[in-house]
């Protein structure tokens, strides 16, 4: 089943009075469950796809379809909705709140969703002990390692089940050893059945996916066939 | 799906006990506006109690005097005085007063013996109304009644002070004690008044006593037994209520003028006058000091805005992980709204605590009356909570307003 489909995606930036095209009509479809990587060197329009794909910015024209609902006329409000219940992020740098233990960071997006403070701490314990954190629910990330804080990044990104897990390099702070156990969660949550998108430029964090979407200039390089 | 205002409340007091140091410093301003505003109302309240007070004791709030002009200059022709016909005639013509006196002064007469003991007071010639229109009462024994008005009955009542230094606190009603060629029966003693403006020094103590040591006799006792010739000098009445005085007032002083050629002999005042021109001074002074208060709040709110706007500025990432997860922008924008009004109230309750113990100290140094009550706390956390309103709505829409994509870049 189809859960993403772009239809010639175009992304225009005015800087000053430059208008700079970041995406210049970007046709992708991915299924649900799949594993993608997404390419490309820096400046390439990849962070912008992300960006549009992850409900965070509109595209300037063309159509993207999320779980078959056109989002990309939507609201921002309505933006908000699916993030919240749709998407998941996992950033480079984790981007967790320093000043909240690590279960209310896991908690936040089940917040902003309306689930009961009782019920999302539960699940927010669950998920934290899947990941092997159950002995620091109590502790703030900057008292834990850069591995860890992605384990609780990851944790809060699948806390409200979304249908899209978006990674933007989430091994690129990360030593070897630590990325590794990252990309093994990652293949974890793929055999449990989620899709997920990452974007990378490591050739052998993007190995793992089933399929590398490569993009270039704001165009997808070789086509949705290569795998 | 929003989040719910506890939720709100929850994340805005987590903020603030997390940053501790910069909230008392948002606070501080906060807390000096409200102190200023608790400090001056409670003055402007305890003058005003103070005044109503000194108002009951003089005859309460539906009282209408009328004295004679000092103002008015006799080579122009007229007398300050009324006939016993005239008199009648005022009081026929405003049957709606509940109590009406008229009173004599014996100047010639004010030496009151007893026992070898003499003791000068203001005697006054009254009428049985005196005691209403004074909103005053008996101690012991009884006042003049119309029998005594229509008997010329030689007794006399004794203010408290004249009683206890002429005679002594026991068995003073039915001592008889001499005025002039004429012996009176104490047939009672006042009530003490007493108002004290907790003044120090030559203007302190009771404001009062000079009417403890007046006594009283019937107004026909006065003129009949005492001196034929005497007139009526002033008029005392009691309007229905406090708002009839102001129409009675205007009624007398028409009847006056018409009374006496449209010469301004006599002066009709109220004490309803008199509270309106004190509520009217009391409006100038406390506008003048709301508005220095407003002022330090004013100032207070802009500090504040600064500072939840360099908050905002740097929280832009925290403000961009929480729309990645979902929260809309009126999420955040309530986030800080709330947060705002937080510290701006919590510096109002903080502003009134301390504004409370300022006062306890101060009104003790200045022996002067403060009166702090519910209204005024109210509406001092009342002004807190709005000036969080007013100056947090640029923070929160800064901060609700921001672009995630921009706000997630952010270091």
């Amino acid at each position: 089943m189809e859960i993403i489909r772009t239809e010639a995606l175009i992304k225009d930036y005015e800087l000053g009075k430059v208008k700079v095209r970041a995406l210049d009509g970007i046709d992708i479809s991915i299924n649900s469950g799949e594993f993608v990587a997404i390419m490309g060197p820096s400046g390439s329009g990849k962070s912008t796809l992300m960006h549009i794909i992850g409900c965070l910015d509109s595209p300037t024209a063309g159509e993207y379809y999320l779980d078959s609902v056109l989002v990309s006329k939507m609201s921002k409000s309505a933006l908000a909705g699916v993030r919240n219940s749709k998407i998941g992020f996992v950033f480079q740098s984790f981007n967790l709140l320093p000043h909240l233990n690590i279960l209310k960071n896991v908690e936040l997006p089940m917040m902003y969703g309306g689930l009961s403070a009782s019920k999302r701490k539960v699940r927010a314990q669950e998920i934290l002990e899947g990941v092997g954190l159950a002995d620091r629910l109590k502790h703030k990330p900057g008292e834990l390692s850069g591995g860890e804080r992605q384990r609780v990044a990851i944790s809060r990104a699948i806390a409200n089940n979304p249908s899209i897990l978006l990674a933007d390099e989430p091994t690129g702070n990360l030593d070897s050893q630590a990325g590794g156990d990252i990309l093994e969660i990652f293949d974890r949550l793929h055999k449990e059945g989620n899709t997920i998108i990452m974007v990378t430029h490591d050739p052998i964090v993007a190995e793992r996916a089933q399929r590398i979407i490569r993009i270039k200039d704001g165009l997808i390089d070789n086509g949705d066939l290569d795998s | 799906m929003a989040i719910s205002i506890a939720e709100s409340l929850h994340i805005g007091l987590s903020d603030i006990t997390t940053r501790k140091v910069r909230s008392i410093a948002t606070i501080f301003g906060i807390i000096l506006g409200v102190i200023s505003i608790l400090v001056v109302l409670a003055i402007i309240n305890g003058m005003n109690a103070s005044t109503l007070t000194w108002m009951e004791q003089r005859g309460g709030t539906s009282k209408v005097d009328v004295q004679r002009n000092w103002n008015y200059d006799f080579s122009k022709g007229g007398e300050a005085n009324l006939s016993l016909a005239e008199v009648e005639q005022i009081r026929k013509m405003i049957p709606e007063a509940v109590a009406f006196n008229s009173q004599v002064s014996l100047y010639s007469h004010n030496e009151l013996k007893y026992r070898g003991l003499s003791y000068y007071s203001t005697v006054s010639g009254v009428l049985p109304d005196y005691l209403q229109v004074e909103n005053w009462g008996v101690s012991e024994g009884r006042f003049i009644t119309d029998l005594d008005v229509h008997e010329s009955s030689n007794v006399i009542v004794l203010g408290s002070s004249a009683a206890r230094d002429l005679i002594g606190t026991n068995d003073v009603v039915g001592k008889k004690i001499s005025l002039g060629n004429n012996v009176l029966e104490v047939i009672g003693i006042l009530d003490e008044k007493s108002w004290d403006n907790k003044q120090s020094g030559s203007f302190g103590g009771n404001m009062l006593e000079y009417m403890n040591q007046q006594s009283f006799i019937p107004i026909s006792t006065a003129i009949n037994r005492f001196d034929n010739t005497m007139k009526v000098s002033s008029l005392q009445v009691t309007a229905q209520s406090p708002n009839q005085a102001l129409t009675l007032q205007k009624k007398l002083d028409q009847i006056l003028l018409n009374l006496k050629q449209g010469r301004e002999i006599f002066r009709v005042s109220s004490a309803q006058e008199g509270i309106m021109q004190m509520q009217a001074n009391a409006r100038i002074f406390s506008m003048v000091f709301v508005l220095i208060s407003a002022i330090s709040l004013l100032v207070a709110g802009i500090v504040i805005m600064n500072i939840m706007l360099a908050s905002v500025k740097e929280r832009t990432r925290e403000i961009g992980v929480r729309i990645a997860v979902g929260a809309r922008r009126i999420d955040i924008f309530i986030q800080f709204m709330i947060q705002t009004v937080l510290i701006t109230t919590l510096g109002g309750v903080l502003g009134i605590g301390l504004g409370l113990l300022i006062l306890d100290n101060i009104s003790a140094y200045l022996e002067m009356e403060m009166i702090v009550d519910f209204r005024i706390m109210f509406s001092s956390v009342l002004v807190s909570v709005v000036v969080g309103l007013v100056f947090g709505i640029m923070p929160a829409l800064r901060a609700g307003n921001l672009d995630p994509v921009d706000a997630l870049r952010e270091d």
